[in-house]
């Protein structure tokens, strides 16, 4: 599978090394010698790729450019390289969603596994997302209203019900509702459940509502 | 009234009688010593003070001794002698006598002559009367005294020992019958100096005496009698004479009397007149007790015995083992050892003394020495130690710096190997390939080398250290760690370059574990951490060296506390390093602190004194 590897490591040898590995394996190929530098150049989301990243490295470190990058809400997988397999980083780093933790030094064998297992995932992941970037973008279509009587109606209320909550005629939320199923591309209640179910609409509700 | 004074008279005899028997019978205890030349000469006054020596240690009651001179030498004739006798007799009158002591065979002929008429029935003790005169003297009864014998023949004898071949001897004295003791030599010469050739200067003035003893034969040797004047009308004891005779003499002189030797007598069988006196005082103690004297036998007189004068066998080169047998030696000069024995002791004594102090200083230093070499060489140990705990924590650093260089091998292989393995191989990459093997390679073992001279177990040493360049080491080396651990590192070394003495390894720890231990420091705070070192000149004889962090800093109170050893904040910190820290930096005759900064966070100090250029 074709893809781009950005490599963070400060050293050059071992950079270049990787780079040239992964070149003759058909791969792109963007080095960076800190955390740094791939910040001030994020990765574009919608190309698959993937970062193999040192742990150690000067200024910041690995998994705290892990955690910059989820903040961000990349999803490019991270395949950590670490010079010393200590069990608390691996943890920590798998934890926070690391693809892989290989040590070095590592046999190529291995290293294009874990990066080819880390380009699929993000092909899975980016369609995924892509998928849910649409719902989200249909859901940001609706307005104020009508997404109080969606948030209702997915959770089972009758339009009578959901006239009494939000103090309407049940006609006019009748009109509403009809306009979410349009705006949402749905044609059934369940496909908009689901729907709502998969951009994580479905959950944050029913996590607010455990609150209240 | 005749009658009554006639009864009166009987009765008082009557009544006297036993008072005369107990007198006699408890005798005075008065005795009168006369000697027959003068007491203040040196012989008679030796006589005399023997007598009186012994006389006075009688515990019994006290004597009264009255003594009197009869100058027989000087003064001669039967005038004289009257005179002396009516003298002794007035002045004795009334004056109760318990023994005479007659020194001298003259004295004791007049003694006798006057005994009847001044002393009768006084005991009468003689002394210096030598055999013949005693012979010749029938002494009645209570008379006794020691008989001296003094015969020429001794003295020939003696002056074989001292020149021992002896051809010509000299005789130096009064004319004989002037003499006391040594007239009777006149009657000996004949036989006691057969085979000898004689010189006879008896009789002679000094003047010539002295003119004669100059040039005396060789094998010679003069015997000395005794002269009591110059022939000229000088008199003189003849002690004094014999030191003129001996002033001249080229031979050695031959004496019968201890008081010749002191003024230049070389020795001979003489008379030591002191022992006379004692031995006269004896008897004259035995009679004062209540022996009868009568039944006092006279006997031979121990006061004659071979005695030498050790300054005059210098002279003649006579030995010790060339003297008879039991002689005595006279007027030795001590040698170094006799004349300095106490300063030589007291000298001995300080230089042993002074030695076994050195003895014991220097084996202090050396126990010293020893206990510094073992105290230094556990602090290697102990140094060690924690350089190999401070390694454990910087394994996970070693590891990352040598995985590196393997990581790039290990891929770059594996590409060389894809490479070659293509139909047409590009070989200038793989060149390239190989060349950056190469440098990671050496990489590699630079970091084991690295490892390997940090975790040396080496002894202590003592070299001079570029301060400067051995903490940049430290903090090229830490500063992978420091990277790993979020942590700005940074060094500042002095413009001016640092001299010390000591151990660099040691050093260098020292330095790791403030950095080590500043890095730990500031593990909680989330960002902003640094570690500054400095290196500053202080003064112009030590250095100091600073590690400041921007931790959280010290509590003021444990500021000194924190060097104790097993003192730690860390979990998992055995609370050495500092301590250990601090014994190196003591080690090298340096100081090690802690302060807050003002600005905030901690900063050590350690100051070493510069090594002398």
């Amino acid at each position: 599978m074709p893809g781009l590897v950005h490599i963070v490591d400060d050293d050059a040898s071992f950079r270049t090394a990787i780079e040239r590995r992964l070149r003759k394996a058909g791969y792109e190929v963007a080095t960076y010698p800190s955390a740094q530098h791939l910040l001030d150049c994020l990765p574009n989301e919608s190309e698959l790729a993937c970062i193999l990243l040192d742990v150690r490295i000067p200024g910041l470190s690995g998994p705290e450019l892990q955690e910059r990058l989820s903040e961000l809400g990349s999803t490019v997988p991270i395949v950590f390289l670490t010079g010393y397999a200590e069990v608390q980083t691996t943890v920590r780093a798998i934890k926070a969603g690391a693809e892989d933790v290989l040590t070095k030094p590592v046999s190529s064998e291995e290293l294009l596994g874990a990066i080819e297992r880390a380009l699929a995932h993000h092909q899975v992941t980016r369609n995924q997302k892509n998928r849910l970037d649409v719902v989200r973008a249909h859901v940001a279509k609706l307005t104020p209203r009508e997404r109080e009587v969606f948030e209702l109606v997915i959770r089972g209320k009758t339009n009578k019900q959901v006239a009494n909550v939000l103090g309407a005629t049940e006609r006019t939320i009748k009109a509403h509702r009809h306009r979410v199923m349009e705006k949402m591309q749905v044609q059934s209640l369940a496909e908009l459940v689901s729907v709502a179910e998969r951009a994580g609409i479905l959950r944050d509700l029913s996590g607010a509502g455990q609150t209240n | 009234m005749v009658a009554w004074i006639s009864a009166l008279l009987v009765g008082v005899a009557a009544f006297l009688t036993p008072l005369q028997v107990t007198a006699e019978e408890r005798r005075s205890r008065s005795i009168l010593v006369l000697d027959q030349s003068d007491l203040r000469g040196p012989f008679y006054y030796s006589v005399f003070s023997g007598l009186r020596s012994v006389l006075s240690a009688d515990d019994r009651s006290h004597i009264t001794i009255y003594t009197e001179s009869l100058d027989l030498n000087r003064f001669r004739g039967k005038n004289h002698e009257a005179l002396l006798q009516r003298y002794l007799k007035e002045k004795y009158q009334g004056v109760p006598i318990g023994v005479v002591v007659a020194a001298g065979a003259a004295t004791l002929e007049l003694v006798l002559r006057w005994r009847s008429e001044l002393w009768p029935e006084v005991p009468v003790v003689f002394a210096m009367v030598d055999e013949i005169d005693f012979g010749r003297l029938r002494l009645p009864d209570g008379v006794t005294g020691n008989i001296v014998k003094v015969p020429l023949a001794d003295s020939i004898k003696a002056a074989r020992t001292l020149v021992p071949d002896l051809q010509t001897v000299a005789f130096v004295g009064d004319a004989w019958d002037g003499l006391t003791v040594y007239r009777n030599w006149k009657g000996e010469i004949p036989i006691a100096t057969s085979g000898l050739k004689v010189i006879d200067l008896v009789g002679q003035t000094m003047a010539e005496v002295r003119k004669q003893v100059v040039h005396l034969p060789d094998r010679s040797a003069i015997i000395y009698s005794a002269m009591f004047s110059d022939g000229e009308g000088t008199y003189y004891p003849p002690a004094t004479a014999v030191g003129l005779v001996a002033e001249k003499a080229n031979r050695p002189i031959v004496v019968a009397a201890e008081t010749f030797l002191a003024p230049g007598g070389t020795g001979g069988f003489v008379i030591v007149p002191g022992r006379m006196g004692e031995e006269a005082a004896r008897l004259v103690l035995r009679i004062l007790h209540g022996e009868p004297a009568s039944s006092m036998a006279p006997a031979m007189s121990g006061a004659v015995k071979p005695v030498f004068n050790w300054l005059q066998m210098q002279r003649w080169g006579v030995r010790d083992s060339d003297l008879p047998s039991g002689s005595e030696i006279r007027f030795r000069e001590p040698g170094q050892w006799e004349k300095y024995r106490w300063q030589t002791l007291a000298v001995a004594a300080v230089l042993l003394i002074q030695a076994g102090l050195i003895w014991v200083l220097l084996h202090e230093r050396h126990m010293r020495a020893d206990a510094e070499r073992e105290s230094r060489n556990h602090l290697s140990e102990l140094a060690h130690a924690n350089r190999q705990a401070t390694a454990g924590e910087l394994s996970s650093t070693m590891a990352h710096e040598l995985n590196q260089p393997l990581g790039a091998i290990l891929t770059n292989t594996e590409t060389a190997e894809l490479i070659l393995s293509s139909p047409a191989p590009n070989l200038s990459e793989v060149k390239e390939i190989l060349a950056d093997i190469k440098r990671d390679d050496i990489r590699a073992s630079e970091v084991i080398d690295r490892m390997r001279g940090f975790l040396r177990r080496a002894p202590f040493e003592d070299k001079a250290i570029d301060l400067n360049d051995a903490v940049r080491k430290v903090f090229d080396f830490l500063s992978v760690q420091a990277s790993a651990r979020n942590v700005a590192l940074s060094f500042e070394p002095s413009g001016e370059p640092l001299q010390v003495r000591g151990d660099q390894v040691q050093i260098q720890q020292v330095i790791m574990n403030l950095v080590v231990n500043s890095m730990d420091a500031m593990a909680a705070i989330p960002n902003g951490r640094s570690v500054i070192g400095r290196t500053e000149m202080n003064g112009g004889s030590s250095a100091v060296v600073s590690i400041a962090d921007s931790g959280p800093g010290i509590p003021a109170e444990k500021l000194n506390e924190i060097f104790d050893p097993f003192f730690t904040t860390k979990k998992q910190g055995m609370g050495i390093g500092l301590s250990i820290s601090r014994t190196i930096v003591q080690a090298h005759k340096g100081r090690i602190w802690a302060e807050n900064q003002r600005e905030g966070g901690a900063v050590f100090r350690l100051s070493l004194p510069l090594a002398l250029s």
